[in-house]
């Protein structure tokens, strides 16, 4: 049984069909999203914590999905492992590691995605100058200015807001957002999304919490490493022995 | 000079149909295409990547900017590159179907994370597009050679497209704080990159060898025009270009 079953991770054939799986199951996804109002909250809450407020009748293949990721993170690893036991005495080392590197970089994405699932918070306000918000980390943010550049033709071109933090009372840090700009403080982002200057000046004003973003730029680190790695190697390779890569 | 840009677009597209009789027009072709693209791009003081127009125009000048280099090294060429032309005259010509995208760009749109998630989008688009070129003449003459070329096209594109990927990610959390969002087209971004790492693994199977390969090539692009007009056109999505 558990020979069956390490056989069943360790081959290359259930890593095909469970892709295949997975993107079947997107497929159908794909094409419920935009004909259900529910799939509209789902950007405003924790994946899990929609999924278990909605019918599984529209979440189920998200399960599904979930559950096929879990096999093949499974399958992703147990092959890596398997890989470089095999291969550790091959003499293109870096070749053979670069595809468990891209695997690494895959399982760490997952992981953040497993995190931001449970643990993401957003929240979408309006400030004005002077206004104060509480943040959910103990943490109060005071919009000193708001700013605006306004091109001759009355277009809004960029803006800006002037941001202070303050902890019991005390200010800690001052900083200025922008658009892709944003500042972040005990592990919550302010973003602003846009201002509006008449009749008073006004930003929207966007709080969020991803816990899975450190896990998903080093998952991305690792995989674009591994990925750029592999391609040089195997460029270089077909050079020297001037065949085909493969 | 703008109102020259659309007769320049026009002499480049003559020059592909003249290409198909001397290879000379196509190096021209794709000079004038670049040429389009660099002077809209000064006048526009950004990189003509927004809107159908300059997108599809893009996907059009790189796929004969890949396919050059590629065809030099193959035999029975001319039909590749014939192939290929059509495809980068048929998205020329679509592109001309769309009014140009010339008002200045929101300030969450000038980026280089947007810049370049957008170009390397393009370029594996193109190189997925000229796979699936030699995924049809594979399967047509049955040749191996056209097998392996196949394969350099999806990995030089899958790596454009997960480099992508990832600056669209960066570009996002830094934008919208998240960097994912659950909209049909980032399902079909995932589907499409899922679809090219099935190719990358099953290529591996001795089962998958050959046809059953090329067959999944041709399919993967046109999951990739259906991820880049079809999801627009048909589905509500934060990718409204």
């Amino acid at each position: 049984m558990l020979k069956k079953t390490l056989e069943f991770l360790i081959s290359l054939r259930t890593a095909v069909w469970l892709t295949v799986m997975l993107i079947f199951l997107l497929l159908y996804g794909s094409f419920i999203m935009p004909v259900h109002n529910e799939f509209l909250a789902l950007h405003t809450v924790a994946l899990f914590d929609w999924m278990r407020e909605m019918p599984v009748s529209i979440t189920w293949w998200l399960w599904a999905s979930i559950a096929i990721l879990l096999l093949l993170a499974t399958n992703t690893l147990v092959c890596s492992v398997e890989s470089i036991i095999r291969k550790r005495g091959a003499r293109q080392w870096l070749l053979i590691m670069s595809p468990q590197i891209m695997h690494m970089g895959f399982l760490f994405i997952l992981l953040a995605h497993l995190l931001s699932s449970y643990g993401s918070f957003k929240a979408v306000t309006f400030a004005y100058r002077d206004a104060v918000l509480q943040l959910p980390n103990s943490f109060e943010v005071k919009f000193n200015r708001l700013n605006a550049d306004i091109d001759p033709s009355g277009y809004i071109t960029n803006w800006a807001a002037d941001i202070e933090y303050f902890k019991d009372g005390r200010s800690v840090a001052t900083d200025r957002i922008l658009p892709n700009s944003p500042s972040f403080m005990g592990g919550i982002g302010i973003y602003i999304k846009t201002v509006k200057v008449s009749p008073f000046p006004v930003a929207m004003i966007e709080v969020s919490k991803e816990p899975g973003a450190p896990w998903a730029l080093a998952g991305s680190v690792l995989f674009i490493a591994g990925m750029v790695t592999l391609l040089v190697l195997k460029i270089a390779r077909e050079e020297e022995s001037n065949s085909p890569f493969v | 000079m703008q109102d020259s840009l659309p007769i320049m677009a026009v002499i480049s597209g003559a020059c592909y149909a003249f290409g198909y009789y001397r290879t000379p027009f196509v190096l021209v072709g794709l000079l004038l295409q670049i040429s389009y693209l660099v002077l809209r791009g000064i006048a526009l003081g950004r990189l003509p990547l927004v809107g159908p127009h300059d997108t599809l125009f893009f996907l059009s000048a790189a796929i004969v900017l890949f396919m050059l280099p590629v065809v030099r090294k193959i035999t029975g060429s001319k039909m590749i590159m014939h192939a290929a032309i059509g495809l980068a005259v048929f998205f020329m010509g679509l592109s001309f179907f769309y009014k140009p995208h010339n008002s200045p760009l929101p300030p969450v749109l000038r980026t280089f994370w947007f810049e370049t998630h957008v170009a390397f989008s393009f370029f594996s688009y193109a190189l997925f597009g000229i796979a699936a070129i030699f995924g049809v003449m594979s399967l047509v003459r049955g040749d191996t050679e056209e097998n392996v070329i196949q394969y350099k096209m999806v990995l030089v594109g899958y790596c454009f497209f997960s480099a992508a990927m990832v600056f669209g990610g960066i570009w996002a959390y830094l934008a919208w704080g998240t960097y994912w969002l659950w909209t049909p087209k980032e399902l079909w971004t995932v589907i499409l990159w899922l679809f090219y790492s099935l190719y990358l693994h099953a290529r591996l199977r001795q089962w998958w060898k050959g046809r059953p390969l090329s067959v999944l090539a041709v399919a993967g692009f046109i999951i990739v025009m259906f991820t880049y007009l079809g999801v627009s056109l048909f589905m509500k999505s934060s990718h409204s270009f």
